[in-house]
């Protein structure tokens, strides 16, 4: 596999395009749809919004700069292409971002592509409670397992100001299943 | 007893020990949290996904290509979007006479249905093909009449999201 800078000169480049692009769909397919699949949780969702990431990045691979490393550009499309699917979501639907994630979340207990226990589904309901970026930030982290400096450049945010957000969102989830633990007693 | 006063060299970033009993017990509890996101794919999803983003990637492609080929001369848009406009605003001013007859009479949530459905089935990207950049430094915008969440809404729902990466935009702030 070729090394990020020459994959981005190949993706610039009329003649080489096409080959690049397949090796970069082969390479960053399985992450992004996690990090997306994590945001809106339906497999089929998930599905639409890769392929969208996907034509967004060919269409726009000859703006990127290479300012920010390819993959945190690629992370930051997909991660805002979420955001506008679900933001589209709730509008075509007339009900508020937060009806359409508790909408999904309702959804999975009959979710063939859902195969967790039910602490893995309380999880994801704690989850689900955390406001948007708090939720990004740490699923980013916790299930994508990247680094505070590649999340900075992705969403544009302070180290410090993740690590915070981070550990509100883990407190704020550790509390939810603690209450519901003690609710089910 | 021989006084251990060495100094190893190491520090520890300000204020390390202060939140540090904080910091573990967040972890303790977090070693709770499940491992697995418990989302699985269809089987043989993968193998076949790079297939699938190859072809609606060539097909969108060609729709964008083929969309540059237009009969149509470019200035039309201009005198379509126009006609357009003077068409929408005559069918509401005739058709709600009784009422006032003016430009605040148009509902906007009619004029946003009436774009959504395609009637005014214009190229943003070709219409701003129109303006010079006097005319857009000329325009003078009360911003404080629009409401900030209502513009930040706006900007999240209806822009091309990789455009304002380009730019250094962040969804979040």
């Amino acid at each position: 596999m070729i090394e990020e800078k020459e994959l981005v000169s190949a993706l610039q480049t009329e003649e080489a395009k096409e080959v690049a692009f397949s090796q970069l769909v082969s390479k960053y397919k399985e992450r992004l749809y996690w990090q997306i699949r994590n945001i809106v949780l339906d497999h089929d969702d998930a599905d639409d919004v890769l392929q969208n990431t996907f034509i967004k990045i060919f269409r726009n691979i000859n703006s990127f700069k290479g300012e920010s490393k390819l993959h945190t550009w690629m992370y930051r499309i997909a991660a805002n292409e979420s955001i506008t699917f679900l933001n589209k979501k709730a509008r075509q639907n007339n009900v508020s971002m937060e009806e359409v994630k508790q909408n999904a979340i309702n959804r999975l207990e009959s979710d063939v592509y859902f195969e967790g226990d039910e602490l893995e589904l309380h999880f994801q309901k704690a989850i689900a409670t955390l406001p948007e970026k708090q939720q990004m930030i740490f699923t980013m982290k916790y299930f994508g397992d990247h680094t505070y400096e590649e999340l900075s450049e992705t969403l544009g945010t302070s180290i410090g100001g993740l690590k915070s957000s981070y550990h509100i969102a883990s407190k704020k989830i550790a509390d939810y299943i603690k209450n519901n633990e003690i609710s089910n007693d | 007893m021989k006084k251990n006063n060495n100094i190893s060299g190491f520090k520890t970033p300000q204020n390390y020990f202060d939140d540090f009993e904080e910091r573990l017990f967040q972890r303790i509890e977090e070693e709770q949290f499940p491992k697995s996101s418990g989302f699985k794919v269809p089987d043989g999803y993968f193998e076949n996904l790079d297939e699938q983003i190859l072809k609606s990637v060539t097909q969108n492609n060609s729709t964008e290509k083929k969309k540059v080929i237009s009969h149509i001369p470019k200035k039309y848009f201009g005198y379509a979007a126009a006609i357009a406009a003077c068409l929408l605003v005559a069918i509401q001013v005739f058709t709600f006479q009784d009422e006032n007859p003016n430009i605040e009479s148009i509902q906007i949530s009619m004029l946003d249905k009436y774009i959504e459905d395609g009637y005014l089935n214009i190229n943003l990207y070709e219409l701003t093909n129109y303006f010079e950049d006097s005319d857009i430094s000329g325009l003078n915008i009360d911003f404080e009449l629009i409401p900030e969440g209502v513009l930040e809404s706006y900007i999240i729902e209806n822009m091309d999201g990789t455009t304002l990466i380009n730019e250094g935009f962040n969804p979040f702030e």
